[in-house]
């Protein structure tokens, strides 16, 4: 894991500093709304519907014990007892009072954790495959890419002002579970046909208003290359991109407007202006930063003939929340915060210091957030998995429901979110008891809710999304089908009228009752069914007494 | 003043010390229940409403102040939309939280202290005047 050097401790406490300083003058009347406006968000700081939230960046999603720790700390002291982890891979406080917001900064700094750009035009938290550095399916561990960009694009002088905020995800396995082509920029870490380590460049992904799948825009650049490539997109972008319309501000926009042959041609100038200055990246410097991602000690020693007592509840969750490890007799531990009946990604400060105390002992002191709003322990012997199971057991955390169709995502939506049109949580959890007695008889499926537009539920890649929207001042919802987030991306459709809060999810179970009736057999997964039948059964299901 | 008969407007904001939901009450506090508050019933008043909320929110004490428009019914003030029914009762799901804690301070909603002073037979203000009654949501 990267630790902070010197310069990432003093400029993180000066930020601190600053930021307390600039809190003061706000309480005292000396700073208007308006001018600490971009100041606090800057920090992380927006003003939602009942309080303030403070976002804390986790950067590509991985912290230690210790960090997390600190997070439930700062739930019980300065929050409500609880956090809520987000798509982004990142934790969220909704109720801190302006004036703590300091010191909890300052507690963050203490383990080498901030806040800054979790917000703005800026480049936001970069996201990384959540098993990574553990799934056999990769060529390399992406995070010390993603740790480089991290260093090069924190207040990057030139781009603390783009058109509008800009994502990067970065996945090393073919199965991409970074929904890399839902971001500004997605990157491929693969290897290259000469034997190096490289890069696929997509560029233009996003969801929101106007949802893009990303375009390849290189097939193949060398990992030296990976930020000066970065640099010429984001000059081209921040050259070109709009700053009149915040609706058009996206680089989505730009490339499909201009073209992505336009886009390239751009680029690649740009690119090769600045390809052999100052942003190459040496061969050293790549292998300094590998180094504090260096795997574990991993036991020698071979998985144990017998795993666990006969426990059907335990193998339904090793089958589902376990994924294979590439160090034989390790596993990787997916722990779904998706309760049935409960509220996705929350996580009280007693659950999170239980998991903690979990990642120390079983974990080699590791734990992921996804951005599937879950938690995993990435390194787990198979011998400590029965064990393991039972602490989570004893904090409500050991459904074995990893994709399938209670592991929703859902934005905080109405209840609190300043810009959401209509709650998701409440949703979310209405479909979880309805279709948890049935969940496995369906398989994989992937659920997401947004309760706006801006589609932070990431609804237009859910196998069956869901979009809040106002209408004559009351919740209404639409229902998509057919997205996937995966290296399959595809933008899901909207079936037709929306629905009021019950009728949601009565619609959602007809599609997840047409499927069983009309799938081939168990192995024909939603997706594939739904590809093969297209849209019209469910619609006919779903208006069918409309 | 409002698009529809029987419509009228509060003025509410957020609390810059918390972020707090408040709304303008004819003491001239920021209060966090709809008791008391100054209602605008023609153009001028909702004028007037919103140009106070201009200069508190000026003098810091609160932020981004705007008009909400409520039904009126029976002296109860109701607001029309959903978000504003959220904002007013609060996230609808924190019984659900897992270790939510309660803040200490935080005074009970209007329309909890209206249901429970209906229930009582004592559905009346300090000023006498009947307390405002939400919608289930």
């Amino acid at each position: 894991m990267y630790r902070y050097d010197e310069f990432d401790a003093a400029f993180v406490r000066q930020r601190v500093a600053q930021f307390r300083d600039q809190v003061t003058r706000r309480l005292s009347g000396e700073l208007t709304e308006d001018e600490f406006k971009p100041l606090r968000l800057k920090n992380g700081v927006y003003l939602q519907l009942h309080a303030y939230m403070l976002r804390i960046a986790i950067p590509y999603g991985t912290m230690s014990a210790r960090q997390l720790r600190k997070l439930a700390h700062i739930a019980r002291t300065y929050d409500r007892g609880f956090g809520h982890f987000t798509t982004r891979q990142n934790l969220q406080f909704n109720w801190p009072k302006l004036s703590d917001i300091p010191d909890i900064l300052a507690e963050l700094a203490e383990v080498e954790m901030h806040a800054i750009q979790t917000s703005g035009n800026n480049v936001r938290n970069v996201t990384a495959d959540h098993f990574a550095g553990a799934t056999a399916e990769e060529v390399a561990d992406p995070r010390p890419y993603a740790e480089i960009i991290r260093q090069w694009s924190s207040l990057h002088p030139e781009f603390s002002f783009l058109p509008r905020k800009f994502k990067i995800g970065i996945t090393a396995s073919e199965h991409d579970r970074s929904a890399i082509k839902t971001h500004d920029i997605g990157l491929h870490l693969k290897r290259l046909a000469g034997g190096g380590l490289g890069f696929a460049v997509w560029v233009g992904g996003g969801q929101g208003r106007t949802p893009y799948l990303a375009q390849l825009i290189r097939e193949a650049l060398p990992e030296a290359d990976l930020l000066s490539y970065i640099e010429a997109i984001l000059r081209v972008y921040n050259l070109h991109g709009r700053r009149d319309n915040i609706h058009k501000a996206r680089i989505k926009i730009l490339i499909n407007s201009i073209g992505i042959e336009a886009f390239r041609n751009e680029v690649e100038a740009e690119w090769v202006r600045i390809k052999d200055g100052v942003l190459k990246l040496p061969e050293q410097e790549i292998a300094r930063i590998e180094a504090y991602f260096a795997p574990p000690q991993f036991a020698a020693r071979p998985a144990p003939a017998a795993l666990r007592p006969a426990d059907r509840s335990f193998d339904r969750w090793v089958t589902r929340n376990t994924h294979a490890h590439k160090q034989p007799g390790y596993a990787i531990v997916t722990i779904t915060l998706k309760p049935i009946g409960g509220i996705p990604g929350d996580a009280s400060a007693a659950q999170m210091d239980a998991i903690a105390d979990m990642a120390q002992r079983f974990s080699c002191d590791e734990v992921r957030v996804s951005h599937e709003q879950n938690l995993v322990l990435p390194h787990v012997r198979l011998g400590d998995l029965w064990s393991l199971y039972q602490e989570l057991k004893a904090i409500g955390l050991a459904e074995a429901n990893a994709g399938l169709a209670t592991d929703i995502i859902a934005c905080p939506g109405l209840d609190y979110c300043a810009l959401a049109n209509a709650r998701s949580i409440p949703i979310a959890q209405r479909l979880s008891a309805r279709l948890a007695p049935r969940q496995d008889l369906v398989g994989d499926l992937k659920i997401k809710i947004s309760g706006c537009i801006n589609a932070c539920g990431h609804h237009h890649v859910g196998a069956i999304g869901i979009l809040g929207v106002e209408k004559r001042g009351e919740e209404h919802y639409q229902l998509l089908l057919g997205g996937s987030g995966t290296e399959a991306a595809a933008l899901a459709s909207i079936t037709g009228p929306g629905f009021g809060p019950d009728g949601i999810v009565d619609a959602v179970e007809k599609v997840v009752d047409t499927y069983l009736r009309l799938r081939a057999g168990p192995q024909e997964a939603f997706l594939a069914a739904y590809a093969r039948l297209g849209a019209e059964p469910f619609k006919e299901a779903i208006y069918a007494s409309a | 003043m409002s698009k529809s008969s029987g419509h009228v407007q509060v003025l509410t904001a957020n609390r810059l010390g918390d972020g707090a939901v408040v709304f303008l009450n004819f003491d001239g506090d920021w209060v966090a229940t709809l008791a008391g508050v100054v209602i605008a019933r023609s153009p001028d008043e909702a004028r007037g409403l919103t140009a106070r909320g201009l200069f508190d929110a000026g003098r810091n004490l609160v932020v981004d102040p705007y008009l909400v428009e409520m039904r009126e019914v029976a002296g109860v003030l109701l607001p029309l939309r959903q978000r504003e029914r959220v904002r007013l009762d609060g996230p609808s799901i924190l019984d659900d939280v897992p270790g939510y804690t309660a803040p200490a301070a935080c005074p009970p909603s209007t329309a909890t202290r209206a249901t429970e002073a209906n229930a009582a037979g004592e559905a009346k203000s300090d000023r006498g005047e009947a307390l405002p009654r939400a919608e289930a949501a």
